[in-house]
């Protein structure tokens, strides 16, 4: 929203937001190399390539550990790419990576943005290398047109979890009450997907009442707002929160900790981030889910590894081993301390072969 | 934005304006009273004392936030590195009080440097601004991204989980009813309102808003006048990073994103004018009640989610419509 304010008195300028936020931390940003290398010693074995956005957030950080786990795991040659939101420079960078091992590479790659996918497996194709995509992509860009190079594309559907969410509170008050939800941007596709979900189990339980949905834009700080709002027009009506993030989970706690109601009222969040597993543990927060980064990060070099080393032949493979949904982690009070030790406090272990062990089901373009 | 060309007598020596009376200075409150009673009206539970509270708690941050901007925009300057100081303050607040990450338990050592870091950022702001002539649209833009670039280089994208009693305190523990973070908040605008009418600095920033070759042909220290305001603003977003991870209990890089544009507006809906040398922090009170019962409201009335970003942009554009005095324009930009 401040975007509009400026953007009427300045014309376009505050577009550039993204370029000078790097223009402003260049000095630091300089610091890091864009190409983070690890020389090893196989250079006939292919070299295993992520390219994510930064290693500045918690869950690329974890993706990066998972891609330097699996390299080690076959003695391979890890490269890090880091796109820092810019597409140009994440295939320029893919493309040189291409070019420096003449095609023997495997790139799992998170494209910043849907289109950037397709000339990124084009150009892999062309050089021979495998690539397996993630989140990103267009719905018309299928592996299977792309045969052998382009070995998969991975996802996650957000209305299992929104639904096992709700399903969480809705057990968590007796299967009776009012709930409240926050939500994320009203068009993001992870939005609409988890807000499906609430809305299935709903349907499925008609004695708890949706009193208010409110969309905070993914924001702790608009989610606070809302919740306060809403103690005052509902007040003890509410008998549970469900949120589309950690993040705006998190701060109706915060909300519901300045009314005293903390750990009264059962709140579940999205995404799994460090906090929220801790608060789990606390009893605050009664779910989450965790996409488990360290899993993409490996696994999905894993895939495209054994189709180049000769493990599979992907053309072979069932289209729902092409195109296919991950499977999240849901984090309640059951498990929350166990997922915390395996994979927070530790690193986590990880079977690489298993590759289709996390298949649930083709995803479906609407 | 409108620009007031007319330069009227005498604006260095008092800010005759200030004190003229006119309705439109006061269309701010009378659209606050209207808009409470339409809501109570929908929505009893709105004028409630528990509401109240809640009230009071959304208003804290923009009103402090509200503080240093007013004084920038007074002197027709803007600033937009509110949020940068903000997250930088928050998060190095996170890092050195009792938190989650690490072992510090400076308290409010902790504190008292984080405001310097503020103090530091405006400074910085200043200094550019003044001394190499760069617009101050422009060194606050990139400052706002420096700020929250650095706290995210100093976090690595994590959020730090603040466990100090004291900060805590400001958001959970009360007096009178109403939490801490609200008292300081009011501390805020008292000190503010001394500031804008007790010191030479407020009198000096009026000046310069009003006419600023005027005010340095009459001997005013111009460059250090900004520097200092720019400098006190930066003390007061500081202040707003400190409240802010009071009230989400962290510390994070996001901390700050949309701060911005509810400053912004609660200070010219209140009737401060982004031309300079007229408006007052008291009228950014009232700019901040605005846009805080009218998103509170919003929910209280059961406006759909996505109605109401539309309803409170023509809220912006009603309150100012309200509040300009056309009669003194000659060119609106």
């Amino acid at each position: 929203m401040d975007k509009k304010l400026i953007s009427s008195a300045s014309g376009l300028r505050i577009r550039r937001r993204d370029l000078l936020k790097g223009a402003g931390v260049l000095g630091i940003a300089s610091a890091f190399p864009a190409i983070i290398t690890r020389r090893a010693f196989a250079a006939d074995k292919p070299t295993v390539v992520n390219s994510i956005r930064s290693l500045s957030n918690p869950y690329h950080a974890t993706w990066n550990k998972g891609g330097a786990a699996f390299a080690k795991s076959v003695g391979a040659d890890y490269v890090t790419l880091v796109t820092e939101g810019n597409s140009e420079k994440g295939i320029a960078d893919i493309k040189a990576i291409l070019a420096k091992t003449g095609g023997n590479c495997v790139i799992n790659v998170d494209p910043n943005d849907s289109p950037d996918a397709r000339p990124i497996v084009e150009a892999a194709k062309a050089a021979g290398a495998y690539v397996v995509t993630q989140w990103n992509k267009p719905a018309d860009l299928h592996p299977w047109d792309f045969d052998p190079n382009y070995v998969a594309h991975i996802s996650f559907s957000g209305v299992p979890y929104g639904k096992a969410m709700a399903d969480t509170l809705i057990k968590a008050i007796g299967g009776k009450g009012g709930i409240v939800a926050l939500g994320g941007i009203e068009s993001n596709v992870p939005a609409i997907e988890r807000k499906k979900g609430l809305e299935q189990a709903l349907a499925a339980n008609p004695d708890v009442k949706l009193l208010d949905y409110q969309v905070a834009n993914w924001s702790a700080t608009e989610a606070l707002d809302k919740t306060n709002a809403w103690l005052t027009q509902f007040g003890d009506q509410i008998s549970a929160i469900w949120a589309a993030n950690d993040d705006m989970a998190l701060a109706a706690v915060e909300a519901l900790r300045a009314d005293g109601r903390a750990g009264k009222v059962p709140v579940t969040g999205i995404d799994g981030i460090q906090l929220a597993v801790e608060a789990i543990q606390k009893g605050e927060l009664a779910g989450t889910v965790a996409w488990d980064p360290y899993w993409q990060g490996g696994m999905g070099l894993s895939i495209g590894y054994q189709a180049k080393t000769g493990g599979f032949d992907p053309s072979k493979e069932p289209k729902d081993h092409r195109e296919f949904y991950g499977k999240g982690v849901i984090i309640t009070a059951d498990n929350a301390k166990a997922f915390y030790d395996e994979n927070i406090a530790a690193e986590p272990k990880m079977d690489w072969n298993d590759i289709w062990g996390r298949v649930t089901g083709q995803i479906q373009y609407e | 934005m409108t620009i007031e060309t007319s330069i009227h007598p005498g604006p260095a020596a008092r800010p005759a304006t200030r004190r003229r009376w006119r309705i439109a200075s006061w269309a701010p409150l009378i659209v606050l009273v209207l808009l409470c009673g339409i809501i109570t009206l929908i929505n009893p539970n709105f004028l409630t004392f528990g509401n109240l509270v809640r009230i009071s708690q959304a208003a804290m941050i923009p009103l402090v936030l509200g503080m240093g901007a007013t004084f920038i925009i007074l002197m027709g300057s803007i600033d937009l590195s509110v949020e940068g100081g903000l997250t930088l303050s928050a998060v190095i607040l996170s890092m050195l009080v009792i938190n989650g990450a690490n072992e510090n338990a400076f308290g409010l050592l902790g504190v008292l440097l984080v405001l310097i870091v503020g103090a530091g950022v405006g400074f910085a702001n200043g200094v550019i601004h003044v001394r190499l002539k760069i617009p101050s649209f422009m060194v606050t833009l990139g400052m706002w991204f420096v700020g929250v670039g650095a706290a995210n280089a100093l976090l690595g994208g994590m959020a730090i989980r603040i466990n100090d009693p004291l900060i805590r305190g400001l958001a959970i523990e009360r007096f009178l009813g109403f939490p801490w973070g609200v008292w300081v908040a009011l501390l805020c605008l008292a000190i503010a309102l001394v500031i804008q009418n007790y010191t030479r600095l407020g009198r000096y920033i009026y000046a310069l808003g009003g006419g600023e070759e005027l005010a340095a042909l009459s001997g005013i220290p111009v460059g250090r006048v900004r520097i200092l305001t720019f400098t006190l603003a930066g003390v007061f977003y500081a202040v707003g990073g400190v409240l802010a991870a009071a009230q989400l209990g962290l510390g994070n890089a996001q901390i700050g994103t949309g701060r911005l544009f509810t400053t912004i507006t609660a200070v010219v809906v209140g009737g401060t004018a982004l031309s300079g040398g007229q408006g007052s922090v008291l009228q950014t009170l009232v700019g901040v009640l605005i846009v805080v019962v009218l998103s509170n409201g919003m929910v209280l009335m059961g406006v759909p989610p996505s109605v109401q970003i539309g309803v409170q942009g023509l809220m912006i554009i009603a309150a100012v419509a309200l509040s300009i005095d056309r009669k003194r324009m000659r060119i609106v930009k």
